[in-house]
């Protein structure tokens, strides 16, 4: 067997490493012409969310509506939601209730009743977390929906990592910095079944602290979704808009876990891009301080 | 199955000398049921090294890389006030619980326990075999005040007080960056704190300790880590890995002028690596190598 060459810390000064990999690690790489390969529609609206946090629903609903429009090249969400579903599917949608950071309950009903207007009855549609492993093994679509936040273990809890709680063992994911998140992603109960992938960017968390990793002054209004059918792609411009922020916030990265899984998912999993460079991002509404 | 681990959970939580350092206390009795006018749930959160995922969503391998023992989680709750929840780590050594504390160590001591910090509503300190955390949902003047006086009681009932890693007294102390200090035995811990490569290089694992450290400020920042080996062969071969990776090109010598103008340091020595790293000159690295007196440990031991 041949010994896998280290990469270190000084590859990334040189710029050797995968840019992917360079990303994950929080290193700055370097522009490079691609093609585009995957795209990642990022949506804001400032009025989201009112000065004590309260969601607009109606708001929400636009952004998301316009945003998978867009995301799918169609004339309206409509059209667009009757790409990705069909009547005759069986709908999981994978949520996240960590307590401190959400999706938002008002989220998960706005999909609901989308993939209920394309036609699948009330009875062929469920929107769980943590009871998800039993339900969703009859699913045939899979709507993968969750907010962003930093993770002590995998740096960054995003679309990628969502899916854990529906393997045997999550915790056996948790090694090297839950690498291998992206091989969850070939199990038969979420393979090939992931029909929209969400990242709720409306109040992110770019830095955690203390055992339930959760402080308040570390979650920005950031008023944003970001939609992709590539959950890679998606993720890495979450990890790129959590570190962002924490530049800003601190005046310099914090040590952070890299998000390797993110790189890793790309280049061992092939489940998506990674590679910033390699990703189309198409902004609507609101830019100020979009961080992108 | 469920109730035959509750019970072995229970006797770790409550027995005392289950400890491999010294007896440990009930931590059921080391919380109070009241603070202020805030008063505990009646049932309290038990979790062991198989459990604590369920408790810790995400933050569970932290204590897991660590001699993490047993955590009581402890809820008070008063009407119209936000919720507290203290949580007591038992984390099996007093070096530990410095090791857990020191992960996320940002601010300056509040004294409580034997190293403690206060920030936006919660409360870290460690103390014996013990680290503490102490979070209300939302920081009020009155939830602080609720938080400070749980602590103080929590400290108050911890009854011995834990000695330090020996390896951190061989940080020198010209120009240390007290509050970075980081303790710790795995590669995920160096891999948060500074990630030097993909691979374990310096083949960390449970049977090691090592310390990492700032030094200096802004365009001056450099970093000083020492790890202790089981011993002295362990520690040859982490030396030769960790050169063989990072610092190929380096000959002979054992300081290297890296790609972004910072040096490299590094040393074996008995059961010690020293390295340093982007030391802003070649003078500064090979000083602070040099500054690292690993007879002091040893004295000390």
């Amino acid at each position: 067997m041949t010994e896998q060459r280290v990469i270190t810390r000084r590859d990334f000064i040189r710029g050797v490493a995968s840019a992917a990999v360079a990303a994950a690690a929080g290193f700055p790489i370097k522009a490079q012409s691609a093609e585009k390969k995957s795209r990642v529609v990022l949506i804001r609206d400032a009025a989201v969310l009112d000065e004590s946090g309260k969601i607009n629903s109606a708001i929400l609903e636009q952004m998301l509506d316009e945003a998978l429009a867009k995301l799918l090249g169609k004339t309206s969400a409509k059209v667009a939601w009757r790409s990705i579903i069909k009547q005759k599917d069986f709908v999981g949608i994978k949520t996240n209730v960590w307590n401190p950071l959400r999706t938002p309950p008002e989220l998960e009903q706005i999909i609901l009743r989308r993939v209920m207007s394309v036609g699948v009855p009330a009875d062929r549609v469920f929107c769980d977390d943590r009871g998800s492993k039993e339900k969703f093994e009859q699913a045939t679509a899979l709507i993968n929906v969750r907010p962003a936040r930093t993770h002590h273990w995998s740096g960054m809890g995003g679309c990628i990592k969502n899916y854990i709680i529906l393997t045997p063992n999550p915790s056996s994911y948790h090694p090297d910095s839950c690498a291998d998140l992206g091989k969850v992603w070939t199990l038969p109960i979420v393979k090939d079944k992931t029909r929209l992938n969400i990242l709720v960017l409306l109040t992110p968390q770019f830095y955690g602290k203390g055992p339930h990793a959760y402080d308040p002054r570390y979650v920005w209004a950031y008023k944003g979704l970001a939609v992709s059918l590539d959950p890679v792609a998606v993720d890495a411009v979450g990890a790129h808009l959590l570190r962002t922020k924490r530049i800003a916030f601190f005046g310099e990265d914090k040590p952070i876990t890299p998000t390797k899984h993110i790189a890793v998912a790309d280049e061992k999993w092939h489940l998506g891009v990674s590679d910033l460079n390699k990703i189309e991002i198409i902004k609507l509404g609101w830019s100020k301080d979009i961080l992108i | 199955m469920y109730l035959w681990r509750l019970c072995i959970l229970f006797l770790i939580i409550s027995l005392p000398g289950a400890s491999s350092e010294e007896a440990g206390q009930d931590m059921r009795e080391l919380v109070p049921k009241e603070v202020a006018a805030w008063k505990a749930r009646e049932s309290d959160g038990v979790y062991d090294r198989k459990t604590l995922y369920d408790y810790i969503d995400g933050g569970a391998e932290v204590y897991l890389a660590y001699d993490f023992r047993a955590c009581l989680a402890r809820r008070f709750e008063k009407e119209g006030a936000p919720n507290i929840i203290a949580d007591i780590f038992d984390m099996g050594s007093a070096s530990d619980a410095y090791g857990i504390f020191t992960f996320e160590r940002e601010g300056s001591s509040v004294m409580i326990g034997q190293d403690s910090e206060y920030t936006a509503g919660l409360l870290r300190f460690w103390k014996g075999r013990y680290f503490v955390s102490i979070l209300t949902e939302q920081e009020t003047p009155e939830s602080k005040q609720a938080v400070m006086d749980l602590g103080k009681v929590i400290a108050s009932r911890i009854l011995n007080e834990g000695v330090r890693p020996k390896i951190v007294s061989m940080l020198p102390l010209k120009n240390l960056q007290e509050t970075s200090i980081r303790y710790f035995h795995q590669k995920s811990g160096l891999d948060f704190h500074y990630y030097l490569a993909d691979k374990n290089v310096l083949n960390l694992g449970k049977q090691t300790e090592a310390v990492l450290a700032q030094y200096g400020e802004g365009k001056t920042k450099h970093f000083l880590l020492i790890v202790r080996y089981p011993d002295r062969d362990k520690a040859s071969s982490a030396f030769t890995s960790f050169r063989a990776a990072y610092m190929p090109d380096a000959g002979k010598s054992n300081v290297l002028r890296t790609e972004d103008g910072r040096w490299v340091a590094a040393k074996c020595e008995k059961e010690f690596f020293v390295g340093v790293f982007e030391a802003p000159s070649r003078a500064q690295a090979v000083a602070l190598l040099r500054a690292v007196d690993i007879g002091r440990e040893e004295k000390e031991r």
